[in-house]
């Protein structure tokens, strides 16, 4: 299959390492898979092309605007591939009507000028197949494709048994593992549940170590959303000082995983909008590539259906420091549950799967016939 | 058929009111015409907009002298919903032509970069171009079509008209306009003034040139002299709507016509063409003798101003039912030849496949 990624790519945010796997993983399948556009220095393992004979399939990964090329490449895009080649993968729940959700929203003008009516007419014009990482569309039509996925490959240390992971883990020293917990991610939307989640860690911070908040905006609430009323942004630098936690701004998609391993637990959140969604997002899976404890802060019917039953161990109950203090005491239940959901995802969501899934959603529509 | 134009919308500048005009001849035929956006009914109460891209056949980008865009989004829909066959260009003032320089004054790109970049992006929006003419093209690409009309409906008569306020008027914005107004105009009001009552400019820049600066385009499109229309004791007045052109010119006894140089040594005609020839005035048009009667008929030969512009001025006030006579002729020509009906016909069967 000639497959065309079409999404922006940018080493610093969004979905940056899911399309990287897409592209070594269709590779290694035989497919031959490149992003639309030319190459881009800092992303040099990423293919690029902007050959549009033969394509098979466009798939147009979106969350914002700018992801659909500008023009002219825009127009020499759609007028080169039919409307029945091509697939949109809203990862942002645009596709919906307009959500708000505490702060979160999947529409909102005065952040980029859109409305709901612009992202629904844009991604109809662009297919009849609209997608979404969800077990569960919200809206009739849409098909559900998790569109992100775990490489065992990726696993930073694929231990054999939880036995085995959970010593490794245990002993570690502060070299190996200076920070009791770690959030890689940018204070969009989820700030609330950081914040939860840093107030019941605290009576357990003295066992567990330091926490570290990596991602742009921890530090406090940038000028630009004060000025546009954009909430959602939000930090306490109070409790943050109250807590001895460390903020770090923002880094590149590769070294990701490498930073959570410098921590015993690594939580997973999704923001509000993703939850309602039932949304996944590239944290999701690759959180258990890392060395580290996921804690999945997440809804336990999400993490049962996506991770598998195992993972419901890494959901803390009410209190996380008993969760947490429990992981220290006893870590090979937890490790074993790492290691079983790292086998779930291996079986059910590697790219292989996700490339296996397009296909046959590529031969339903054409028996089909959709789209004509 | 189902047309929908994209273009960037000003109430008072641009070519708002022929598509106006369009859309109201279309549902006549059977045809529906709108403007893609959201209902503006402070700026354009007379105007169809629409976002709802599936209920429409065809696309016109109608293009002047910037590649307007919409949102990416709005992008999108465009350009996923009609695919290349189905958009056409209108490509108003000239910029899918070589570079152009006329005496070195107006140009219609900057340099052969943006020139290139121009040609190569409308290649891409679409395989045809068609440009407000009647003279034939030799490139196969581009179309001559006339684009504007005229609707007798809208001529303004006497009894209706405003009051005269002026005896000469000029309606149109400063925009490259200055090599005839100071070069001819001007001299011209110096010989005759204590023989004409009021004058007036209506439109934009005549005063002082555009608060954005450079980006607005370059200062030479801008010069004006203020200090002279002092002297020549000259009213100057902003922009009017454009549903409020044809009443403005209407309040003198002759309006002039003068046309961007570019424009002119293309032979592009504009809306102000045929929004003068509403108007209940004396049009006197600062256009040659032969362009304006394969225009306007035969008659028009007596409404340029042909170098001869102080005598011209004096004549027609001095007899105005001479004047309205010839103006007649060419408003009957312009009904036989320019209607809007027609235009209509014109555009449906450029964009037929």
């Amino acid at each position: 299959m000639k497959l065309l990624l079409v999404t922006s790519v940018d080493p610093w945010t969004r979905s940056v390492s899911t399309v990287h796997k897409w592209v070594e993983a269709g590779r290694a399948l035989g497919h031959d898979v490149a992003v639309y556009g030319d190459p881009y220095p800092e992303l040099p393992a990423m293919r690029y092309t902007t050959d549009l004979s033969g394509v098979d399939l466009a798939l147009f990964a979106i969350q914002v605007a700018s992801d659909f090329p500008d023009m002219p490449h825009l127009a020499r895009l759609l007028d080169r591939i039919p409307r029945e080649r091509r697939v949109v993968v809203d990862l942002w729940g645009r596709f919906n009507d307009t959500i708000r959700l505490e702060h979160d929203f999947n529409h909102l003008e005065k952040l980029d000028g859109h409305l709901e009516w612009e992202w629904t007419e844009a991604f109809a014009a662009v297919s009849e197949t609209i997608l979404q990482p969800t077990l569960a569309p919200l809206r009739p039509g849409v098909g559900s494709f998790l569109f992100h996925g775990f490489d065992p490959g990726s696993v930073v240390r694929p231990y054999q048994t939880a036995r085995e992971a959970a010593a490794a883990w245990s002993e570690g020293g502060p070299a190996a593992k200076p920070f009791g917990v770690m959030y890689v991610g940018s204070n969009w939307q989820r700030w609330e549940q950081v914040r939860t989640f840093l107030e019941q860690y605290g009576p357990a911070r003295g066992e567990v170590g330091k926490a570290c908040l990596v991602g742009w905006n921890w530090d406090s609430r940038p000028e630009w959303a004060v000025q546009q009323g954009i909430m959602g942004i939000d930090t306490d630098p109070a409790l943050l000082a109250e807590l001895g936690v460390e903020v770090r701004n923002g880094v590149r998609f590769d070294e990701v995983i490498g930073l959570l391993g410098k921590a015993r637990f690594a939580p997973v959140f999704h923001r509000p909008l993703f939850r309602h969604l039932g949304f996944v997002t590239v944290r999701t899976f690759e959180t258990f590539y890392a060395d580290s404890l996921p804690v999945l802060m997440l809804p336990r019917d999400l993490v049962k259906a996506v991770y598998g039953p195992a993972a419901l161990a890494l959901v803390p109950a009410a209190d996380v420091a008993a969760h947490l203090r429990d992981a220290l005491r006893r870590p090979e239940p937890y490790w074993d549950a790492v290691l079983q959901t790292r086998s779930h995802l291996a079986r059910h969501h590697s790219y292989a799967q996700r490339y296996q899934a397009l296909e046959e959603l590529v031969k339903d529509r054409r028996r089909s016939g959709v789209a004509r | 058929m189902n047309i929908l134009f994209a273009m960037k919308y000003r109430p008072n500048a641009g070519n708002i009111h022929a598509v106006v005009d369009y859309m109201r001849v279309a549902q006549k035929h059977g045809h529906n015409v709108a403007m893609y956006g959201l209902p503006d009914p402070t700026w354009v109460p007379e105007a169809r907009f629409s976002t709802d891209v599936r209920s429409f056949d065809r696309l016109v980008f109608l293009t002047e002298s910037e590649l307007w865009h919409f949102s990416r989004l709005g992008d999108v829909a465009l350009f996923a919903r009609f695919p290349k066959r189905h958009r056409l260009i209108f490509d108003m003032d000239g910029m899918y032509n070589p570079l152009l320089v006329v005496d070195g004054y107006d140009r219609n790109h900057k340099d052969e970069a943006e020139c290139r970049r121009w040609i190569e992006y409308c290649d891409v929006l679409s395989d045809r171009v068609v440009k407000p003419t009647l003279v034939p093209s030799s490139n196969p690409r581009v179309s001559s079509l006339p684009i504007y009309g005229y609707d007798p409906a809208l001529e303004v008569d006497v009894a209706t008209a405003p009051a005269k306020e002026y005896d000469i008027l000029h309606v149109g914005h400063n925009w490259w306009r200055w090599r005839e107004v100071g070069g001819q105009l001007l001299p011209a009001f110096e010989r005759i003034r204590d023989q004409v009552g009021e004058i007036g400019f209506v439109g934009l820049w005549w005063d002082t040139p555009p608060s954005e600066g450079g980006e607005a385009g370059p200062k030479a499109a801008f010069q004006a002299d203020p200090e002279a229309f002092r002297r020549l004791r000259i009213r100057t007045s902003t922009a009017v709507n454009y549903t409020d052109v044809i009443r403005t010119m209407s309040t003198a006894r002759i309006n002039i016509f003068t046309q961007r140089p570019i424009i002119h040594h293309l032979r592009h005609l504009t809306l102000k063409y045929f929004e003068i020839f509403y108007a209940d005035t004396i049009p006197l048009l600062m256009l040659d003798q032969d362009h304006a009667a394969s225009v306007y008929g035969p008659a028009a030969r007596e409404l340029t101003l042909g170098g001869r512009v102080a005598e011209k001025l004096l004549d027609a006030l001095r007899r105005p039912d001479h004047y309205r006579g010839l103006v007649a002729d060419v408003r009957r020509h312009l009904a036989a030849h320019h209607s809007y009906d027609r235009r209509l016909q014109e555009l449906v069967a450029a964009m037929r496949d």
